[in-house]
């Protein structure tokens, strides 16, 4: 029997969720859609909303859950709140504070954790989380968004790859490879560091570390194993291999054309690791997640295949025919497309989750029928 | 000759870590019996459940979704009348030492 689905965390989910249909509003203004916007900068705080008020909320929110304590529960409500108040455009630095004590709850959350059992993987996920609260900060102290890019990649890319170092124990890393982790990831963190002070090494130099840690994953993650079976494991697993050839993507277009102005290469760069790795996680963890977060079931269905294929396909159509090609009319239908697999996975996961209520409620009532009939 | 209460006990206990078998892990397509996340298993004769486990890390995400299926599992049993899943973290999971040979062999160790 799932347990009552917990409104709380529905609610905290809710506010990132807002933050994301407001960061794919801004996403459309981006693509030069002839579209109403709420405000003269709104197209400028895409990024933030995307990276820190949907994804920051639910990470924090994901760790609150995983930790148990009360307390934790404030770095998700002070990033959700912030990405909320963004969306609603409430004073700028309402939101940017909101959002800086989001990412230090979060550092809060893994030093809690890292009480219980300290580990490789969980200072790789703190660090990320000190990369979130240094984007701020440099946002608060007057940097522009865009040369924010580097940290905010910087935060969920540390974030995956400690979840996902943590997950190649059950293939035995060796000693070796836990090294080529760390060197992976020295070189990548080291290069944001470097973009505070020259923008085009620092890129250069994370984008080889993205190579180095694509090719790591590649080697020894899981997925290559899982990859085999059915179902939901097959599911996850094609989503993340999906996900780490966008991130090896990433790695050669960080280190070749190093470069966050306004334009062609500027939108492959930041969307290969946005859509076709970070989203590609989300797509890949939601069926696990939201029952854990909210309680309430997601069971696995095969057409969760389609929002994923599409994110790929839509990227391919974005990269390929508007960035590369320089065909506008390509560009613009595949970044609409990118927000409709991303629209299509909020529906299908809702649509599957009120379905696995219904079967679940119907279990509990045949087992009270069966209770009944041995009493 | 009737069997002693404890003797129930330990047949329902094995049948119930049988059930446990159906509850994998998605992450990995493992149950989380060959992958050793059990730590203790107990049954009182009034039909509650008693688990320990431990999860692979303090932040494993997937901990509460296991905590569900194992609940979801073992409650669909009309004999089970509670489940009381406890996370413990002493000792910590030890892929070399807690996973089964079956595991192993189908993670790719040997």
């Amino acid at each position: 029997m799932m347990r009552k689905a917990s409104p709380s965390r529905l609610v905290i989910g809710l506010l990132g969720v807002v933050a994301l249909i407001a960061g794919l509003w801004a996403g459309l203004i981006l693509l030069k859609l002839e579209i109403p916007s709420p405000r003269p900068d709104f197209k400028e705080i895409h990024g933030p909303l995307m990276v820190l008020g949907f994804f920051g909320t639910l990470i924090a929110l994901e760790r609150a859950v995983a930790l148990g304590n009360r307390m934790g529960y404030l770095a998700p409500i002070s990033a959700g709140l912030g990405g909320f108040s963004l969306a609603f455009g409430l004073p700028i630095k309402l939101g940017q504070t909101l959002l800086l004590l989001g990412g230090i709850g979060l550092f809060c959350l893994y030093i809690k954790s890292g009480q219980r059992q300290s580990s490789l993987h969980l200072g790789v996920m703190a660090v990320g989380a000190i990369i979130w609260i240094a984007a701020v900060i440099a946002w608060i102290a007057g940097r522009d968004v865009v040369l924010l890019v580097p940290f905010l990649a910087g935060f969920v890319i540390l974030t995956i790859a400690g979840e996902r170092l943590e997950l190649a124990r059950v293939i035995r890393v060796t000693s070796i490879a836990r090294r080529q982790f760390i060197i992976a990831i020295g070189i990548f963190t080291l290069g944001i560091a470097i973009t505070l002070i020259e923008l085009s090494p620092g890129v250069r130099i994370a984008g080889l570390g993205l190579i180095a840690l694509a090719a790591w994953l590649a080697k020894n993650d899981v997925a290559r194993r899982t990859v085999h079976q059915f179902g939901l494991t097959r599911y996850m697993a094609i989503s993340l291999l999906l996900g780490y050839a966008w991130l090896a993507t990433a790695g050669i277009l960080w280190l070749s054309f190093a470069t966050l102005s306004d334009g062609r290469a500027f939108d492959a760069i930041i969307h290969s690791v946005f859509l076709g790795f970070v989203m590609s996680m989300v797509f890949a963890h939601a069926p696990v997640i939201v029952p854990a977060v909210f309680r309430t079931p997601l069971p696995y269905q095969k057409r969760f295949y389609v929002h994923l294929y599409l994110l790929h396909i839509s990227l391919l159509i974005r990269l390929i025919g508007g960035d590369l090609a320089g065909d506008r009319i390509c560009w613009q239908i595949g970044g609409i497309l990118n927000e409709v697999a991303v629209l299509g996975f909020i529906a299908s996961s809702g649509i599957a989750a009120y379905q696995g209520r219904k079967t679940a409620s119907s279990i509990k009532v045949q087992k009270a029928h069966a209770n009944v009939w041995e009493s | 000759m009737q069997p002693s209460k404890s003797d129930i006990k330990s047949v329902e206990k094995s049948s119930i870590i049988e059930l446990l078998y159906q509850v994998i892990d998605p992450e990995v397509g493992i149950n989380i019996v060959d992958l050793g996340l059990l730590r203790e298993v107990s049954v009182t004769v009034d039909g509650v459940v008693e688990i320990k486990m431990t999860l692979t890390t303090p932040t494993c995400p997937l901990g509460p979704y296991i905590i569900e299926e194992i609940q979801q599992t073992l409650e669909s049993v009309a004999s089970i009348t509670d489940v009381n899943v406890t996370v413990v973290w002493e000792p910590p999971w030890n892929p070399e030492s807690d996973m089964s040979d079956q595991a192993k062999h189908i993670l790719g160790w040997n």
